[in-house]
């Protein structure tokens, strides 16, 4: 069944959804059309997922309507969306590891001989997908070892395979490299060009304007405003986002540069950076710009003693520090707050409290024991400086908003009176509010003279908040730029070719 | 290509069946017996009934569960059919063969509504039945045991002793015969797929609309019909059986499973490999048996065979895991 370009598939309206007390959705409405690509944004904690897993039969609606092609749509389970041709494509895609690709494409609806699967045309047909999408990739294939931009292609594959009209992206570019980017973009392209509607919830505005037909803002559960992507623009849909003006996104402060805390120099491991040499000055926000595969995660964790460097130095206010070793790092006053804040960031399941002060151990103790007043005192400092929003401090991390949950793990470090803080994608997928605010805390901690390391896929921010920046592009160090030169052409420039552009 | 190349195995399972053929003949070597026809046939008889076992199990551990029940209801299994052999002097071997599994399958039917129905963790809730399965046999048992003559000549003498080309038991070939059902069923079913998805992903496979209760309650189904028809091979071997029967041997199987390359991680492994492991384990034993090492060495064998065979994984994962990163500084050179 294909449908006409601008045929209206499917209609949300007031839909309602709570989980115990808290409200999820109140009054949400979305209207997708055959052959558009549509944008649905809204801060953290909007109900932009929720939609979207309603939308999946992961979860049921309490109230409204959801019509689908004229029908009511049925809702329950997983398969009852499939069935009635809905693809969801999670931020996190969840491929099986083990299994190869074309089973990954055909799980649950292998093609068959009778009873028994017809593998030999399940490989075939994976292969023609893949080619489809531009991308040729071994059906054949263990999913295990494939990167985030290859397993979404996979994904998209698996949506193309059940005759999917409504696909729907969860964040999909979120840890996509530049170019990676484009490809999906093209992707998107072609699926529009056939008739499938595409909707997509991404924090990267300037990714929205440039691809979408149609967005459709929410707020605290409900839909703001749904308009044509002409009849809109930057400042209106943030405004509608946060439900005022943010005047000022990045509110960069000019604070005095002191002397050298880090000094890399020539620091090499073959397999992820070469020759890598910067410093890092008190009072200064140094950014390592540069595509996701670049290798600028792991200078981060070169530096901060996670992993290790085959030849070169790092030197910390002077000192030269080993290699390898974590504890020496912490006891020469670096933080790492690190890119993935639930697997290396958190402990999830253990309280806000715990979180904070598990660095800070040392000054809790009071003869040998853990004095929890002090803990409790400590924490209350923290939720106060940084606004962190929990109710009970013994709440585990994981229920915390994703702002929240980031804030929770500078405060950790911030707590530890660091003189170097390297902070890795700081404002991944957190909302544009609390993104302001975590800006404004690095500010914050720059101007104290702490040095700051920021690692950025996000151009705005890199040329917002860094008074340095340094580009890398496939390991190598290709380009430094102060903030007075640095513009997002001479960036992406360096970034994708290596050289120094316009 | 060179010679030892063309010789490499490309599967797990081939790799295995080298090394068992490596252990029969060091076995061989040191005692001529173990590689004639008497030898081969007890080694495939004593084989049979924890084959059996690690095959109903392999499709568990595949989907990241785990049955430790199964050795219990193997005790309760023989000792009813036993019993109402005992009881009932026309019983045949069909009987048997009936009432033995159906045992199994309540055990089974039990297990599987717990962990699929209530969402229990499947290694406590198979712990919990392990006990109240043995301890049920304790009780209906009453201390009573049971021999040969007590038990249906169709079953014990003509099928049990029943060897075809004068070393291969029928017990041994039934356990191959459905080796290569549920190999197939495995791989070319959809219901085989979704234990092997269900064990790499269990949210995704829930989010991809996969029948995850049905699968994995008919799973603890199967091992349970399993471990009840082990009883009655049990019955077959040792044409005796007491209250304490096959007590304790749920982790050989476990160990048997595993060293056979099933991952414990769930999501890959086979039922060819199972039954491999079984052979290997049991193999190595008759071996040390062989070279006259004492008995209680065996567990510490099996042990240090089970630790063995999880660092063999660990290596190759980490070579594969070498191998990509080996990729990536070509590419970027």
């Amino acid at each position: 069944m294909v449908a006409t370009k601008g045929e209206l598939l499917l209609q949300m309206s007031g839909v309602q959804k709570r989980f115990g007390g808290a409200v999820a959705l109140q009054g949400a409405n979305l209207s997708i059309r055959a052959g558009e690509i549509h944008a649905l944004l809204g801060e953290n904690g909007a109900g932009k997922s929720t939609m979207l897993k309603v939308l999946a039969g992961v979860h049921v609606n309490d109230g409204g309507t959801i019509k689908l092609g004229g029908k009511d749509f049925r809702t329950g389970s997983p398969q009852d969306s499939i069935e009635q041709g809905i693809a969801v494509i999670y931020q996190e895609p969840s491929l099986f590891l083990d299994l190869t690709l074309a089973e990954n494409v055909f799980i649950g609806r292998q093609p068959k001989k009778g009873r028994i699967i017809d593998w030999k045309f399940a490989q075939n047909e994976a292969k023609r997908l893949f080619k489809e999408l531009g991308v040729d990739l071994d059906p054949k294939r263990q999913a295990r070892g494939l990167s985030i931009a290859d397993q979404q292609v996979v994904e998209i594959a698996k949506a193309l395979s059940m005759n999917a009209n409504i696909i729907l992206m969860d964040e999909p570019t979120a840890a996509l490299s530049a170019t990676e980017v484009e490809r999906l973009m093209t992707v998107m392209k072609s699926l529009k060009a056939a008739n499938k509607a595409v909707i997509f919830v991404s924090h990267r505005l300037d990714e929205v304007f440039a691809i979408s037909d149609f967005i459709t803002v929410m707020r605290d559960g409900a839909t703001v405003s749904e308009n044509l992507v002409e009849k809109t623009d930057l400042q209106k849909v943030i405004k509608e986002m946060v439900g005022r003006e943010l005047t000022e996104m990045f509110p960069k402060t000019e604070n005095k540069i002191g002397s050298v805390v880090l000094e890399v120099n020539d620091l090499t491991n073959p397999a992820y950076f070469r020759n890598i040499s910067f410093n890092v000055k008190k009072g200064e926000i140094v950014a390592l710009a540069g595509l996701v595969g670049a290798g600028r995660s792991e200078v981060a964790r070169a530096i901060f003693g996670v992993d290790k460097y085959e030849t070169g130095s790092v030197k910390i206010n002077g000192k030269a520090l080993p290699a390898g070793s974590p504890v020496a790092a912490m006891k020469e006053k670096i933080a790492l707050v690190p890119e993935d804040r639930r697997q290396q960031g958190l402990f999830m399941v253990a309280g806000v409290n715990r979180n904070i002060s598990i660095e800070s151990f040392t000054n809790l103790v009071d003869k040998g024991l853990i004095n929890f007043k002090r803990e409790r005192e400590l924490t209350n400092t923290w939720k106060e400086k940084l606004s962190i929003k929990f109710s009970n401090q013994n709440d585990p991390v994981e229920r915390l908003s994703g702002g929240n949950q980031q804030k929770t793990v500078l405060a950790k470090w911030l707590a530890t009176d660091p003189d170097l803080l390297i902070v890795d994608e700081p404002t991944r997928g957190i909302d544009v509010a609390t993104k302001a605010e975590v800006h404004r805390l690095m500010n914050q901690a720059a101007s104290e003279g702490k040095a700051v390391l920021m690692i950025s896929s996000e151009l705005p921010e890199v040329l917002g908040m860094a008074d340095r920046i340094i580009v890398m592009r496939e390991g190598r160090q290709v380009a430094e730029l102060s903030r007075k030169e640095a513009t997002q052409e001479k960036v992406i420039s360096a970034a994708t070719t290596g050289k120094k552009g316009a | 290509m060179n010679l030892l190349g063309r010789l490499k195995p490309k599967s797990r399972e081939g790799s295995l069946a080298i090394i068992l053929l490596v252990a029969i003949g060091g076995t061989g070597l040191i005692n001529n017996r173990f590689l004639t026809g008497d030898g081969t046939r007890d080694l495939l008889a004593s084989t049979s009934v924890v084959a059996l076992l690690a095959i109903g199990i392999a499709p568990i551990v595949i989907m990241r569960h785990i049955d430790l029940s199964i050795a219990s209801t193997v005790g309760l299994s023989a000792w009813f059919v036993a019993d109402m052999s005992a009881k009932n002097p026309d019983f045949t071997w069909v009987q048997c063969f009936i009432v033995g599994p159906i045992i199994g399958v309540l055990v089974g039917i039990l297990n599987g509504l717990l962990v699929a129905g209530l969402r229990l963790p499947s290694l406590v809730v198979t712990l919990g039945t392990l006990y109240i399965v043995r301890g049920l046999v304790y009780v209906i048992s009453n201390s009573v045991d049971y021999n040969a003559q007590e038990m249906p000549t169709s079953l014990i003498d003509d099928l049990g002793q029943k060897v075809f080309f004068g070393l291969l038991p029928l017990t041994f070939s039934l356990v191959v015969i459905i080796m290569i059902i549920m190999a197939l069923y495995m791989k070319y079913t959809q219901a085989g797929r979704d234990c092997y998805a269900i064990g790499s992903n269990p949210p995704a496979a829930e989010l991809v609309g996969l029948k995850v209760f049905r699968r994995t309650f008919l799973a603890f189904v199967f091992s349970g019909f399993m471990a009840g028809l082990a009883g009655v091979f049990y019955l077959m071997r040792f044409a005796q059986v007491d209250s304490t029967a096959f007590y304790g041997q749920e982790l050989a199987v476990v160990a048997a499973v595993v060293i056979g390359g099933v991952t414990i991680f769930g999501g890959s492994g086979t039922v060819v490999g199972a039954v491999i492991g079984a052979l290997l384990v049991q193999t190595i034993q008759g071996g040390l048996a062989a070279l006259g090492v004492d008995a209680f060495w065996k567990s510490a064998i099996n042990g240090l065979l089970l630790i063995i065979a999880i660092y063999a994984d660990r290596v190759l994962a980490v070579r594969s895991e070498k191998q990509l990163l080996g990729q990536r500084i070509k590419e970027r050179n």
